[in-house]
């Protein structure tokens, strides 16, 4: 396995046709066209591109002015490491005041009025597309752990004798297959949201459940489903002559199941399952549609505000494909790890 | 020790096929059997149905005065006490040769750690392949693989051995190494029933060979009468078939 692994760039070496340099210079002059022809239209429709606005969704600097609550007079003026210390004395007493010291707008022997900026602090803050992206990531997260969870136990429930476990899995798996996510999403939030809610209302728990939780919840089930048809094909895809191995030595079913079948159905599920979380979470972008402010709703209210759309929904676009991106390179790198 | 009456098996897909029709055999404790046949003759299945990986239509097993065919038989203990070689070994690939021993006896029979590897180590230097403990299935050539999954047997500590076609997937170099064990286990008193197609084998080991065509027993004598002197015309063709 590995030499196979090592040798794979000589034989990348070997002499290239000039189709292969045509269709190269192809692709490139694709997609330089494309963008240009992109260019061209946004002047003809007078958009005018600002870059520069867009960093300030991720992060900015927010200033803090800081203010006196006493009347009096600057006595003192300490230096403390970065800051400077203000010793404001007055008539009720005195007060010390930190302030940077670059920002300082007083000086010692000032008079002080109550309201009166000391100075001025700058901190930086979390912008909202990045507190989108965020939400978009943890949703994901959270919704794949459950997701493998109801997917594992549902999958193993579809090669089940029994009828229970079988039908209860086939029926679920259809059901969330075969009927779309928005769908889904609106009925966890509207139907069963109203339902918990008012419950819990009536038995008189105060704290409903935030919108997140059912957004999550539609997401899980969802993913459950097709995790559900992997694990199924996975466990499928492993020899008879295995099972019958485990259980000629005495193994119950569950036992074969877990020291057996399992661990090789894993390592074949994982690629796909792969693919399932990278869809999970483009998927996720949904959830704006019940008031979770998720990057795809984080980028929306921004374009609202600041009507930069065209930069504004590239970014979207770009910030998704290096969550997607990252995660299958991970998922490459597993895989690689688990085969040598 | 082994009771088989009136069993019949009939497999319904692909298309019908009766497997066995209304096959009864005694085997005694210690005892060695054969079971040849054409392919398709239902000696596989009549193996199988022994440990139930094939639930049989009718008919009754007892295995030690235990009911194999009743629901109510904990057939995971039936099971333990049989042990079973496959043709394609059927050994865990993600687990390395002395796991593969050891995973069965600590599951089933909840032997400690080192009292199961204890037991395995003992069984590899048996079927001589102690310096594979280590190895992956995959690592090891067919011969190899095969001993390991006579050992994983063993190492359940079985009354009867059960072998379906143990040699019938190796290449000829490595069948010996195999029916040496096998051999070996005989001589040891092991209960054992064989299907196989070699008949060096039955010849040597056997001490009664089963011949079995279209589902049914033909025929059921020692070696010596079986491939000197068998009575039936059907076992007649097959030897002179297969002993050209």
């Amino acid at each position: 396995m590995e030499t196979m692994t090592t040798q794979r760039p000589f034989s990348r070496r070997k002499a290239r046709s000039r189709s292969y340099y045509t269709g190269a210079a192809a692709f490139f002059a694709l997609g330089f066209g494309l963008a240009t022809a992109l260019y061209i239209a946004t002047l003809q429709v007078d958009y005018v591109w600002r870059w520069n606005r867009i960093p300030q969704y991720f992060f900015y600097k927010e200033k803090e002015e800081i203010r006196a609550d006493i009347e009096g007079e600057i006595e003192a003026l300490a230096a403390e490491g970065e800051n400077r210390r203000i010793l404001i004395r007055g008539a009720d007493g005195e007060k010390i005041i930190e302030v940077p010291a670059h920002d300082l707008r007083v000086a010692k022997g000032d008079l002080i009025a109550v309201g009166d900026v000391l100075g001025v602090r700058e901190q930086w803050k979390v912008g909202l597309l990045m507190q989108g992206l965020w939400l978009t990531i943890k949703v994901s997260i959270i919704a794949t752990v459950f997701g493998v969870f109801i997917g594992l136990f549902a999958g193993i429930a579809r090669v089940s004798a029994n009828p229970f476990f079988r039908w209860t899995a086939v029926t679920y798996v259809e059901i969330i297959r075969g009927s779309p996510l928005l769908v889904q999403i609106f009925i966890w939030y509207f139907v069963l949201g109203t339902l918990i809610n008012s419950i819990l209302a009536q038995v008189g728990i105060a704290q409903i459940p935030p919108p997140l939780w059912y957004g999550v919840a539609s997401m899980a089930t969802f993913a459950g489903a097709y995790v559900a048809e992997i694990v199924r094909a996975g466990i499928q895809s492993i020899h008879r002559g295995q099972n019958e191995a485990a259980r000629s030595l005495g193994m119950s079913y569950a036992q074969a199941m877990v020291h057996v079948i399992l661990p090789q159905a894993i390592r074949r599920i994982l690629p796909p399952l792969a693919g399932e979380f990278i869809s999970l979470i483009k998927d996720s972008s949904l959830l704006g549609i019940i008031a979770i402010r998720e990057l795809t709703k984080a980028t929306r209210e921004v374009v609202t505000t600041s009507l930069q759309a065209f930069e504004l929904w590239f970014v979207c676009a770009l910030l998704y494909l290096v969550l997607t991106f990252t995660l299958s390179m991970c998922v490459k790198y597993l895989e690689r790890r688990m085969i040598a | 020790m082994i009771d088989v009456r009136n069993l019949y098996k009939t497999f319904w897909l692909p298309q019908e096929v009766k497997a066995l029709v209304d096959v009864s055999v005694e085997i005694a404790a210690g005892e060695v059997v054969v079971v040849i046949g054409p392919s398709g003759s239902g000696k596989s299945t009549l193996l199988r149905c022994l440990n139930r990986l094939e639930t049989a239509d009718a008919g009754h097993i007892f295995i030690e005065g235990v009911d194999v065919l009743d629901a109510r038989t904990d057939i995971n203990k039936v099971r333990a006490e049989v042990g079973m070689v496959f043709q394609s070994f059927n050994l865990f690939p993600h687990k390395t040769v002395l796991d593969n021993i050891t995973l069965a006896q600590r599951v089933v029979r909840k032997r400690s750690g080192s009292e199961a590897r204890q037991k395995a180590e003992t069984l590899l230097k048996k079927v001589g392949i102690q310096e594979k403990a280590r190895a992956y299935p995959d690592q090891l050539s067919g011969g190899q693989q095969q001993r390991v999954a006579i050992a994983r047997a063993l190492a359940m500590d079985p009354k009867v051995m059960l072998f379906d076609e143990p040699t019938s997937a190796l290449d000829p170099e490595m069948i010996g190494e195999v029916l040496d064990v096998m051999k070996n286990l005989a001589r040891e008193g092991m209960t054992m029933v064989v299907v196989t197609h070699e008949m060096g084998f039955a010849r040597e080991v056997a001490d009664r060979v089963v011949f079995m065509d279209g589902g049914g027993i033909v025929e059921i004598g020692t070696p010596e009468h079986f491939f000197t002197r068998p009575t039936h015309d059907r076992t007649k063709l097959f030897l002179s078939q297969i002993l050209k």
